[in-house]
């Protein structure tokens, strides 16, 4: 069971405004149903990661970009972006 | 003009020039003009789609080098990046985004002179899986319109199906190529975890997504492979397959092989059905000479929880970016406090997107995590041992793609359990990074069945030639569109 509380503080974590009042719902039937991995029996596993040598990655570099995609953002001033005014 | 031909058959008869490709592609767009209407697979359209075909036949006669494509049609599932089209991933957060760069799949693709005919629907952010998330509206089985297609890459399987197209390219993250195309009577491929580079595709569940190809008929994934696959150094978890050609011996037939039949995948709550299907496909198969043997996947009972428990976590990461300060739309900012303005803006996501990222934030959390999240990774990593231990005695593993029909659109969408646990045939090959292929199987009562293959990680060939064995034992009727 997951409380509106919970729901609210993550929503507000994340900045997501909750309008919907079915959501409390839904979300806690969605994690109710994940209470089913307590069941698994799963800890003692050890956690395993792929590693990926150093040595495979791409090479490190600067590629330019498409330099005119800039003249396309809708504050663009020629020679800088004006930035929005916020409070 | 027949529109209803395989890919293969399409190079064929370009290359040959016995088709033009302009005339194909006319007579395809003429097609989308007046199906979808009903059917609500596109998003949008390639309005130069006409032109491009011509070039390609100019190129024909001249006696230019012309790609493997030969101008076919192929649809693009709106998560993938095409340079200078929108891509709006089913979402009015990026209802006028325009991708400034291509996928690799896309470039790959327009070397071999592919048309685009257009980008097609899917759940929003490809979270779902009947396409009743779009914010676009939901598309329509071609089977029946009253019933859902499947998802997330629904529009794509509604497009091959309805022959709007030849063959399309979605993504497959729980089973979002494979389940719509089961739901559509397509062939359906995820392929093994880094087979196809995922850069530009749009990311939702990094660790586990790939972009896979839905076709007429296996040889057209196998072809489709041949052009998409490989090393890419802008996605650093690409395998290097060495240029295996999948299209080569797919007719090897399936003599000594052993196929194993998780017992977990047709037990409860499987469509009486989709069951005798999936026994009738094991008979087939032992017909050809395989040994078919059940087996046990005692994780899979809990792989839709940690399916939905790592998407989740991922995509609360991934979805962060969608604040209108990175990516968003055009939304005045004037006024606004900071946290304020970001909340106002993130309300342009639909409401599935939006559970899904606060079920995102709430799992991996503090006090949350080691309940949640670490035992996903858990459940993750122990399905991956016993799948590899299975993978020691057997060849090949089966099931039905999907345990039920396809269902009335509107029927699940207010239970989101019931709506999970479709997923559960689907999501193990992607929890394990497994190639998996779903093949069409029966139609049972105007609904199309599917039967999933499952093989050992970079055993896409013999997943290929397994597939074209049992789809070589069925004939199906005609999608009625």
């Amino acid at each position: 069971m997951v409380s509106h509380e919970e729901i609210q503080h993550v929503a507000k974590l994340m900045k997501i405004e909750l309008d919907d009042p079915t959501i409390y719902e839904r979300v806690d039937k969605m994690i109710s149903y994940f209470d089913i991995l307590d069941s698994a029996g799963v800890e003692s596993e050890e956690m395993s990661f792929t590693e990926i040598p150093l040595s495979e990655l791409r090479e490190d570099k600067y590629i330019p970009f498409n330099e005119k995609l800039i003249e396309k953002l809708n504050y663009y001033k020629g020679t800088y972006v004006r930035a929005p005014k916020m409070i | 003009m027949n529109l209803k031909i395989s890919a293969l058959e399409f190079t064929r008869q370009v290359k040959s020039g016995n088709l033009s490709a302009e005339d194909f592609i006319a007579k395809t767009m003429e097609r989308i003009q007046n199906i979808d209407g009903n059917l609500h697979a596109f998003l949008s359209l390639n309005d130069k789609a006409v032109d491009q075909a011509r070039d390609i036949d100019k190129k024909i006669k001249s006696g230019e080098k012309v790609g493997e494509c030969f101008g076919m049609p192929i649809s693009i599932k709106d998560n993938i990046c095409i340079k200078d089209t929108k891509t709006t991933c089913a979402s009015k957060m990026l209802e006028n985004f325009i991708a400034p760069y291509d996928a690799t799949v896309i470039t790959k693709l327009k070397q071999q002179d592919a048309i685009f005919v257009g980008k097609v629907n899917l759940d929003e952010f490809a979270m779902g899986l009947s396409t009743e998330f779009s914010a676009y509206g939901p598309s329509k089985n071609p089977w029946n319109t009253d019933y859902v297609p499947g998802g997330s890459s629904g529009g794509s399987a509604v497009s091959v199906s309805a022959f709007e197209c030849v063959t399309s390219l979605g993504s497959d993250t729980g089973g979002s190529v494979r389940n719509p195309a089961s739901f559509c009577s397509t062939v359906g491929y995820k392929p093994t975890y880094g087979l196809i580079s995922r850069y530009g595709l749009i990311s939702y569940a990094n660790s586990i997504e790939q972009i896979g190809p839905l076709t007429r008929t296996v040889e057209d994934a196998a072809f489709m492979l041949n052009l998409i696959t490989g090393l890419d150094p802008n996605d650093n978890t690409t395998v290097n397959n060495r240029d295996e050609d999948y299209l080569k011996d797919i007719n090897s037939g399936i003599e000594g092989k052993k196929i194993g039949i998780i017992k977990e995948m047709i037990g409860e709550g499987i469509d009486p059905s989709v069951l005798s299907a999936t026994k009738n496909a094991i008979s087939k198969l032992e017909g050809l000479g395989a040994t078919c043997e059940e087996i046990s996947l005692d994780m899979v009972k809990y792989s839709v929880a940690a399916y939905y428990t790592i998407t989740a976590t991922e995509a609360g990461s991934n979805l962060a970016r969608y604040d209108n300060l990175r990516y968003g739309y055009d939304f005045s900012v004037e006024g606004f406090e900071f946290n304020s303005y970001i909340k106002k803006a993130r309300k342009k996501l639909g409401p599935e997107v939006t559970r899904r990222m606060i079920l995102g934030g709430f799992v991996p959390s503090a006090g949350h995590a080691g309940k949640y999240f670490l035992k996903a990774l858990k459940v993750k990593n122990k399905l991956t041992r016993e799948i590899n231990d299975v993978f020691k005695k057997f060849d090949l593993l089966i099931s039905p793609t999907v345990p039920v029909l396809p269902f009335k659109i509107g029927e699940k969408i207010n239970d989101p359990v019931a709506l999970f646990l479709i997923d559960i045939n689907t999501v193990t090959a992607n929890l394990t990074g497994k190639p998996a292929i779903s093949i069409p199987y029966a139609i049972s009562n105007g609904l199309p069945i599917g039967i999933q293959l499952i093989a050992n990680s970079m055993d896409d060939k013999l997943l290929l030639q397994a597939a074209y064995a049992l789809e070589k034992t069925v004939v199906l009727p005609e999608v009625p569109i």
